[in-house]
């Protein structure tokens, strides 16, 4: 189930970047399309890296909801940067980062805090599963801090490990489970509060062929089943085959949306 | 609560250095309680030996008797002391009202003469209630010498308990003859032939050496003294009661001037000052050795888990939540170090005092006493909250610096 979504007024807004795609893809369209979910407006974020300076420039895309959408490009294109940006982890230079419509890139960090708790998910390369917690403490974790009583946390984080295929394991700690299983744990972790979006970076990295192409399946069908919109960064092919849109990045820049 | 339980989960994960850091935490607790039971132990005591010695829980003296020095034996008495304490003794508060006189002389053997303090006592009612004949009767703490008794109760009789070192200065044991001189109210000279009935060690060399102990009838022969009393000591029956009671005691007898034991106790109270310095000191040192300690390991702590602290953070958890967290690992190990370091307490108490330790003669008096450290809970509770405070406070810094973490570096961190 996703939440409401305030779907923003985008036909009334200034055209964003020189690429971007208006017209939300089929598969998007099928899943139940109501607006974007995730719009970036002319985002810059420059740092300094090995003495030179690094970041993205003027990136403006737009991810409609239920899609499941890629950054792909090269070590360095600024995949986890736009990422980090999109998801209120980093603060832009200049341009704006929009949510279901409105504006959230400029809100204070208390706001944005709570827009991460309840309206967004992470999935990391290195999973990052709470070391101490198991895999089903861990999908409860969120839903906690939310607020959810213990026994509602416990059986929507069960369902959450139940629908990713690993509620035999839901007793273990993270390090008594696989790269793929800890992969799952995470992605139960990200869609047990029911966000809009979920952001995942590298997520097939630190898996092999094997396991990184069923997670990637799990992630689509998952676009697919709960119109839950996913942003993901990732070089790796087979990745970027079962996108519905991919946004390639080359030193920062957007260079092709398709 | 989650928070709560992910600070005691992460403390139960890296255990050997939550142990080291509960050991530091131990070692303060118990190093101060049990300076704390022994301190109580002193106090107890001095206390004891401040009333029991002759002071009683309330003195009543007349006006000014502090202030300045007298001229004469009982150039500030109270004059009717004795119908005073007899209307004291109605008081349901009080248990006894012990009259004394203090005075002043020469004590000769014929061939040599010293001058002395004296008291005079009730023979009967001062065992009673105070510890000087108790000593001599049972013979403890090495006491005068063989065959030294109390003062005999018969009104006729004429003895005199004498000071070690008085003795010694005059060469007198249990049974010789002596002369007691002073002067009367009226300021004429008057002497009185005693007998020894004890020898008396008073603990301070001092006291041993100037002091000397009489019947309140062999005073009142030698000073004319009649109903006149230097002093009355007041034993209640409630001793908590004490302020209440020199309240009551005081609107009972306008004319006086009514005083608690510890205003009197110099010496108590000076001891008490020098180990509330030392002590207080020594806590300060320990309380800044566990906050050193304790903030150090959960800084490496922080340091180990940015990147776990990133995700957290990245997942929603606000900085003040974080902070907090850290708060929690600081309780816990707060809590667990206090109920550790309580029953190690209880135990080292216990077999410290079952040791029967005979500790060394305080600066100033003539014999040691056995170690036994008090069982004090207002100690033990006080500690605990210095050392729960201690860690909250130490749990401060690195709880900062997990909340200012920028979240892109925490994520980055390896």
């Amino acid at each position: 189930m996703v939440g409401a979504v305030r779907p923003g007024n985008l036909e009334s807004r200034a055209p964003l970047g020189a690429i971007r795609q208006a017209t939300p893809p089929r598969a998007c369209i099928a899943s139940g399309y109501t607006g974007f979910m995730l719009q970036l407006d002319c985002i810059t974020r420059a740092y300094e890296l090995g003495g030179e300076r690094a970041g993205v420039f003027g990136v403006s895309l737009e991810v409609p909801r239920g899609c499941l959408a890629v950054l792909a490009g090269p070590s360095g294109s600024g995949k986890t940067t736009l990422l980090q940006l999109a998801g209120l982890l980093d603060t832009p230079d200049e341009g704006e980062v929009r949510l279901g419509g409105e504006t959230v890139s400029a809100l204070p960090e208390r706001a944005r805090c709570d827009l991460r708790l309840r309206r967004l998910g992470f999935v990391f390369q290195a999973f990052n599963l709470v070391p101490v917690l198991s895999a089903l403490e861990n999908v409860m974790l969120p839903l906690q801090l939310q607020g959810v009583p213990e026994p509602e946390a416990r059986l929507r984080a069960q369902a959450a490990l139940e629908r990713v295929g690993l509620s035999d394991r839901a007793h273990h700690r993270p390090g008594q489970l696989s790269g793929g299983q800890q992969q799952r744990a995470a992605i139960a972790r990200a869609l047990a509060p029911d966000p809009l979006l979920v952001l995942a970076d590298e997520p097939t990295a630190s898996l092999d062929h094997a396991h990184g192409g069923p997670l990637m399946d799990l992630l689509a069908e998952l676009a697919a089943e709960r119109g839950v919109t996913f942003l993901v960064a990732s070089h790796d092919p087979s990745v970027i085959a079962r996108a519905h849109r991919v946004f390639r990045l080359a030193d920062g820049r957007l260079v092709e949306a398709t | 609560m989650i928070l709560a339980r992910l600070a005691l989960r992460n403390l139960l994960r890296q255990r050997r250095r939550t142990a080291l850091t509960l050991m530091v935490v131990i070692a303060g607790f118990l190093a101060l309680s049990l300076a704390g039971g022994f301190m109580a132990q002193t106090f107890q005591g001095l206390s004891d030996a401040a009333i029991r010695g002759g002071l009683g829980h309330l003195q009543v003296m007349p006006p000014g008797a502090m202030e300045g020095d007298e001229a004469q034996s009982l150039d500030k008495a109270l004059p009717d002391g004795e119908a005073l304490a007899a209307r004291l003794r109605q008081d349901p508060a009080v248990a006894e009202v012990l009259p004394r006189i203090q005075f002043m002389g020469l004590l000769s053997s014929g061939a040599k003469s010293v001058a002395f303090l004296g008291t005079a006592v009730d023979p009967v009612l001062e065992p009673r209630h105070m510890a000087s004949a108790e000593a001599l009767n049972n013979g403890a703490k090495a006491t005068g010498g063989a065959g030294s008794r109390w003062i005999s109760s018969d009104a006729t009789a004429r003895e005199v308990i004498l000071g070690v070192g008085l003795a010694r200065t005059l060469g007198a044991s249990v049974g010789s003859s002596l002369t007691l001189m002073s002067t009367t109210r009226d300021g004429a000279l008057n002497a009185v032939d005693v007998e020894v009935a004890g020898l008396q060690d008073l603990g301070l060399r001092e006291l041993n050496d100037r002091f000397l102990t009489v019947s309140l009838s062999t005073a009142d022969q030698l000073l004319e003294s009649a109903q006149a009393r230097s002093r009355l000591s007041v034993v209640l029956k409630r001793p908590q009661d004490i302020t209440r009671a020199q309240a009551r005691v005081q609107a009972l007898l306008p004319g006086t001037e009514v005083k608690p034991w510890f205003e009197l106790a110099s010496f108590y109270r000076q001891v008490k000052l020098l180990y509330f310095a030392i002590f207080g000191f020594m806590g300060m040192v320990l309380f800044l050795v566990v906050l050193l300690a304790t903030a150090n390991t959960l800084l490496m702590s922080v340091m180990e888990r940015v990147r776990e602290f990133g995700v957290l953070r990245a997942m929603g958890l606000q900085p003040r939540q974080l902070l907090g967290l850290l708060q929690w690992e600081g309780a816990f190990l707060g809590l667990m170090g206090s109920a550790l370091g309580l029953a190690a307490t209880l135990v080292l108490r216990a077999g410290l005092n079952a040791l029967h330790i005979e500790m060394p003669a305080p600066p100033g008096t003539s014999h040691g006493y056995e170690l036994d450290i008090h069982f004090v809970p207002a100690v033990y509770a006080i500690v605990a909250l210095g050392l729960q405070a201690t860690l909250q406070v130490s749990a401060l810094f690195p709880g900062l610096k997990a909340a200012r973490l920028r979240i892109v570096e925490a994520l980055r961190h390896v």
